[in-house]
C-alpha cells in the first residue's frame, strides 16, 4: 500500500467515530420533553410492604438507628443513596432513576408536583398524620402544595446570623450586624443565590423572592456595600465559625444546632434571628411518580413520624420537626440558641423563596452573578 | 504529490500489516475520545442555543439569549482574572518545577526513580480532598497561622485563606506535578557530553545553560506550560475553598449556572468564551512545536 494513501482502516476508525456522535445524539434526547405521566400513575398508594426502600436524600440526615429498627420491623432493607443539591436530585429523577422516596425542598417539592412528578398521599393512610397536620395547621394547606397533597413536611428551618461571641461579644439583633466594623473582613454569606438576594430584600423592607428589576438593583446596590466587608460565600458556616475563619456567617438554623454537638463550650457561639425577618423553609418527604415501592415508603413516612423516632431524628440532626409532641426535645437541644425554634408565627410569617417566573428566576440569577463576582 | 512530506521521512510500519494493526489498537482510544470528549463537546456547543423548562432542566432549541448575556462587564472580568491567575500559576510552576526535575534527572543517580515516585504518589489523593485538607491547615486558627503568631511571624489580622496569594498557591499545588513530569523527560533525554562540550568551549554556567540547557528542554517547558495553563485556567475549587469574593475564577461562574442557577444554556455558553481563549493558548502552542520540529530537522 502506498503511504500516500491513508489505510482504509482509518477510514473505517472516522465511520465508527461519527456511528458514536449519533449514537450520543440520541442519548442526548434526554434534553428532549419527557412525556408527563397520566394522573392515574400518581394515585395514592396504599401503606403496605411491597419491597425494599429505595431511600434518596442528603448524607446524614436521617439517625441510622431509625433505619436499623425500619429495617427489623417490617422485614425489608434500606437501599440509601444522597445528593448533595436539590438540582442534583432533580436531574437523577429526570434521567430516570427510581427511588421510592424523596425530600425536596418546598419550592422543588412545588415544581415536582406542578411538573407530575410525585404521587398523592392519602393522609388516612398514616396514622401519625394528625400529629402533624393537626397541630400544625400552617402544612395541612401550604403555598407549595395545595392540602398537602403530595408531601408530608419533614423538617422546618430559618435563616439567621451565626457568631462568635468570645471574639466579637453581642449583637443587635438586626441583619445591619453584618456590616459591623467590629466583624470586618471576617463575615461570609451563604453560597445560595436565594439567601443572599433574600437578606438584602428583608434590610430593604421588599418581598424575599422578588424578580422586580428595580428592587434586584436596590439589592445589588445594598449588597455591594457589604461585599467589601466579606471574606467570601460559603455554606460551609458550621466549619467557618468553628475553625475561626467567620466571626460572623449568615447560616441556617439547624446546621448552627448541629454546630453546638461538635463544640468544646457552646457559651462562645451565637445565633439570632434578624428581627427583618428571616427566610423560613422546609423540606417534604414525597414519593416519585416511578417509584418501585410506594407501599413501603408509606410506612417508611410513618415510621419516622412516631415519637420515638422523631425524637431520635431531631437530637441527630439538629433540625425541628413540625410534629406534635417533638417540641420539649428540640427547645431542650438548642438551649443556647432559643432563636433556632421555628414556631406557628414563624411558619404564618411565610417568608419562604417562591418560585418565580422564566424572565424572573433570570432577573435573581444575573443579580447574584453582580453579587457574586462585584 | 505531498508537498509537506519530507522525502528522507521513514516509513513508520514496517509494511501495510503492521500499519493496519498499530491502526487497530487506535480503535479504543478513538472510540473514547468519540464518546466522551467530542460528543459531549458537541452537546455543550448545541446547548449555548437551549433553552430550560419548568423544572430546570435543559432543552434544546434556538435561542440566542444565552449569548447575548455573555456581553456582561461582570463575565469579561473574572475571564480576564481567571487568565491572569492561570498564566501567574504557569509561571510559578515553571520556577519551582525547573531545578526539581533538573536535580533529579542529572543528579538523582540510583535515587531518580523514587524521587520522581514520592512527587507523584500524593497525587493519587483525590485533588479535592487535598485542597480542602489544605483550607483546614491554612485557616486563621489552623496550625500554620498558630505556629506563625507563637514565633512573632503573623498578628491576629494575617490571614492565607481567601486572598489572591491562597488561590494561586493552591493552583500551584494541585498542577505544578504536570510541569515536573515533562521538564524531567526532557532533562533525562539531554544529552550530558553537550553540557561539557559547553564548559570545553569556555561557557560558564550561566551561558552554558542558556545556550545549551535551556534550548534543548524548550518543548518539554511548552508542553508542562499547556499542562498547568489549561486545568488552571478552568478551575473552581481553589478560588471555593482558598478563595474570597474577589477571587471568582470563571470555573466558579461555569459551576454556579450548571448547578445552582439550573441555568444549563449559559454555563454552556461560559465553557464555549473559555474553549475559545483556550483555543488561542493551545494554536500558540501548537504553531511553536511546529516550528520547533522544523528547525530539529533542518
Amino acid at each position: 500500500m502506498s503511504p500516500e494513501v491513508p489505510p482504509s482502516t482509518r477510514r473505517a476508525l472516522l465511520r465508527a467515530g461519527a456511528g458514536g456522535l449519533l449514537g450520543a445524539a440520541v442519548a442526548g434526547c434526554g434534553f428532549m420533553p419527557a412525556k408527563t405521566p397520566d394522573a392515574k400513575d400518581l394515585a395514592p398508594p396504599r401503606a403496605r410492604v411491597d419491597g425494599d426502600l429505595v431511600y434518596f436524600n442528603w448524607a446524614d440526615y436521617v439517625d441510622p438507628s431509625v433505619f436499623k429498627g425500619f429495617e427489623k420491623e417490617y422485614g425489608v432493607s434500606v437501599v440509601q443513596s444522597n445528593f448533595d443539591s436539590m438540582e442534583g436530585m432533580v436531574a437523577k429523577l429526570n434521567a430516570g432513576n427510581r427511588y421510592d422516596i424523596i425530600f425536596p425542598s418546598a419550592k422543588w417539592a412545588q415544581r415536582l408536583a406542578r411538573g407530575g412528578r410525585l404521587r398523592r398521599i392519602d393522609h388516612t393512610q398514616l396514622s401519625h398524620a394528625k400529629d402533624v397536620f393537626g397541630a400544625y395547621s400552617y402544612f395541612a394547606d401550604p403555598w407549595y402544595d395545595p392540602g398537602s397533597a403530595h408531601t408530608v413536611p419533614f423538617t422546618a428551618y430559618k435563616t439567621g446570623i451565626g457568631w462568635r461571641r468570645d471574639r466579637i461579644g453581642e449583637l443587635t439583633g438586626s441583619w445591619k450586624d453584618l456590616w459591623s466594623d467590629r466583624a470586618r473582613g471576617k463575615v461570609f454569606l451563604l453560597d445560595d443565590r436565594d439567601e443572599v438576594l433574600g437578606m438584602g430584600a428583608l434590610e430593604l423592607g421588599l418581598d424575599v423572592s422578588t424578580g422586580d428589576p428595580g428592587d434586584l438593583d436596590r439589592i445589588t446596590d445594598l449588597l455591594g456595600t457589604l461585599r467589601p466587608r466579606l471574606r467570601g460565600f460559603s455554606s460551609d458556616s458550621y466549619n467557618n465559625l468553628l475553625n475561626g475563619n467567620a466571626v460572623m456567617t449568615q447560616a441556617w438554623s439547624g446546621d448552627m444546632a448541629a454546630m453546638l454537638n461538635q463544640a468544646k463550650d457552646p457559651s462562645v457561639f451565637g445565633f439570632q434571628a434578624p428581627e427583618e425577618g428571616t427566610p423560613i423553609n422546609s423540606d417534604c418527604y414525597a414519593i416519585p411518580w416511578n417509584a418501585a415501592h410506594p407501599g413501603t415508603a408509606m410506612l417508611f413516612i410513618d415510621y419516622m413520624l412516631r415519637p420515638e423516632n422523631v425524637k431520635k431524628n431531631i437530637e441527630y440532626i439538629g433540625y425541628p420537626m413540625p410534629v406534635a409532641g417533638s417540641e420539649k426535645t428540640y427547645a431542650e437541644l438548642v438551649k443556647p440558641f432559643p432563636e433556632c425554634l421555628v414556631s406557628e408565627a414563624d411558619l404564618k410569617a411565610d417568608l419562604f423563596f417562591r418560585n418565580g417566573s422564566h424572565a424572573v428566576e433570570d432577573a435573581r440569577d444575573t443579580a447574584w452573578t453582580h453579587v457574586k463576582a462585584g | 504529490m505531498a508537498p509537506t512530506r519530507h522525502p528522507s521521512r521513514p516509513r513508520r510500519g514496517p509494511d501495510a500489516t503492521g500499519t493496519r494493526m498499530w491502526t487497530w489498537f487506535m480503535l479504543p482510544g478513538t472510540l473514547w475520545m468519540t464518546g466522551f470528549l467530542i460528543a459531549s463537546l458537541v452537546l455543550v456547543a448545541v446547548l449555548t442555543l437551549g433553552t430550560t423548562d419548568e423544572l430546570g432542566n435543559p432543552r434544546f432549541g434556538f435561542d440566542l439569549s444565552s449569548i447575548r448575556a455573555l456581553a456582561d462587564p461582570a463575565y469579561t472580568e473574572v475571564l480576564a482574572r481567571s487568565l491572569g491567575y492561570a498564566l501567574l500559576t504557569c509561571v510559578i510552576c515553571l520556577l519551582i518545577a525547573y531545578p526539581v526535575a533538573y536535580t533529579i534527572a542529572l543528579h538523582g543517580g540510583r535515587w531518580k526513580h523514587a524521587l520522581i515516585a514520592a512527587i507523584v504518589v500524593p497525587f493519587f489523593a483525590n485533588y479535592l480532598v487535598r485542597m480542602y485538607g489544605w483550607s483546614v491547615v491554612l485557616s486563621d486558627d489552623g496550625p500554620l497561622l498558630r505556629a506563625l503568631r507563637a514565633v512573632g511571624l503573623a498578628d491576629g489580622d494575617t490571614k492565607i485563606l481567601n486572598t489572591g496569594v491562597g488561590v494561586i498557591a493552591g493552583l500551584v499545588y494541585g498542577f505544578v506535578v504536570f510541569m515536573i513530569i515533562p521538564l524531567y523527560a526532557a532533562l533525562e533525554r539531554l544529552d550530558v557530553s553537550l553540557i561539557e562540550a559547553g564548559r570545553d568551549l569556555y561557557g560558564g554556567p550561566v551561558r552554558t545553560f542558556l545556550h545549551v540547557t535551556l534550548p534543548a528542554t524548550r518543548q518539554g517547558a511548552a508542553a508542562g506550560l499547556v499542562l498547568v495553563f489549561l486545568p488552571a485556567m478552568g478551575d473552581f475549587v481553589s478560588a471555593q475553598l482558598m478563595g474570597g469574593p474577589d477571587q471568582i475564577m470563571i470555573g466558579n461562574l461555569i459551576q454556579d449556572k450548571f448547578f445552582q442557577g439550573q441555568n444549563w444554556p449559559l454555563g454552556s455558553a461560559l465553557t464555549m468564551l473559555l474553549m475559545l481563549v483556550l483555543l488561542v493558548g493551545m494554536l500558540g502552542y501548537l504553531r511553536r512545536t511546529r516550528k520547533d520540529e522544523a528547525e530539529a530537522r533542518r
